[in-house]
């Protein structure tokens, strides 16, 4: 049984929604102090009015694309407000269907915004040793199975978690005789408001080709595996992307 | 560049808790690895256009040395 204590602060990022939220919620309930970022003040607030442990749970209201080069002054001044973080929880993301021929370099820069560069640039301000615990810290990042399923429309997307991945474990080689862990989890499609979306346009049946065999995945099935990498049973665990997609790829 | 300003890029670099003198050995630093190295060489090359060498590097005893290595693009 994974459980943390108060002193462990984690920054959970995309903290109002989908696999973010699921995040904070478990950390919390599992007795760790969370900072729970995200854009929308209002989802924050319904957020926090779930978890378990209300005084343990903190809450940022921050676009982490505004000023992606000052994002590891950011973790700094977070760090100055609430502690030296044991962990980070990457969660925020966007998607997009475009296919090729309507391919727009604005949208697609503005994936790679949320998607690749807020999450380096966080990397960047937690893995400085003055931002975090030490030995032990560990920093996970949501990527996709879209970065090796490669399906049509997901140029933008696919492209952007594929890049993720390989950078995280760039930073993991970097950190790791610091002790410090970097890893990615790849969930397929999960129940969370980003999936409905395109479930919305694209229909049931079409979405997204593959089949389930164990039904569709929920938030938890996918924030249980961030919870174990961000805690101390994976010690021994760096610079890996976990597929969490029961089986369909 | 001034020193002043140099010293508080170095510390940023090698993100120690201490601030860096002049008169510190780099061997002294925990942070003075292979690393924090690459960086060094990074830094030297985007804004002073110089190349450096890992054999530079390890040739050096202090902080001054560092400071030398850049020239006139640190000045007093």
């Amino acid at each position: 049984m994974i459980k943390f204590n108060k002193n462990q602060i984690f920054i959970v990022t995309g903290a109002s929604s989908g696999l973010g939220e699921g995040t904070a919620l478990l950390l919390n309930e599992l007795g760790a102090t969370v900072v729970g970022i995200a854009r929308n003040e209002e989802r924050l607030n319904a957020m926090k009015a779930k978890c378990k442990y209300p005084e343990n749970m903190h809450l940022e209201m921050k676009d982490l694309t505004e000023n992606i080069e000052e994002l590891p002054q950011y973790v700094k001044e977070l760090k100055n407000k609430y502690g030296k973080f044991s962990g980070l929880a990457y969660c925020a993301g966007i998607t997009s269907l475009q296919p090729l021929k309507l391919l727009d370099i604005n949208d697609t820069k503005k994936l790679f915004d949320i998607d690749y560069f807020a999450p380096i640039f966080m990397a960047k301000g937690f893995a400085d040793k003055r931002n975090n615990i030490g030995e032990g810290a560990s920093a996970v990042f949501i990527s996709s199975l879209a970065a090796k399923s490669c399906n049509r429309g997901m140029i933008s997307y696919s492209g952007a978690k594929a890049a993720l991945i390989s950078s995280i474990r760039c930073i993991a080689k970097e950190y790791a005789n610091q002790k410090i862990r970097f890893n990615c989890v790849s969930p397929s499609d999960i129940k969370t408001p980003m999936q409905s979306w395109i479930k919305d346009i694209l229909g049931e049946e079409k979405n997204p080709g593959w089949s389930y065999p164990m039904g569709m995945g929920e938030v938890n099935d996918v924030a249980n595996m961030i919870i174990y990498l961000l805690s101390d049973k994976a010690k021994w665990v760096t610079a890996q992307n976990y597929i969490v997609d029961c089986g369909v790829m | 560049m001034k020193k002043t300003e140099f010293l508080e890029t170095l510390e940023d670099i090698l993100q120690r808790e201490e601030p860096c003198n002049e008169t510190d050995i780099l061997d002294d630093y925990e942070e003075w690895d292979s690393l924090s190295q690459m960086a060094i060489m990074a830094y030297y090359k985007k804004n002073f256009g110089i190349s450096v060498t890992l054999n530079d590097l390890n040739n050096l005893k202090s902080v001054s040395d560092l400071i030398k290595l850049a020239g006139d693009n640190i000045s007093d």
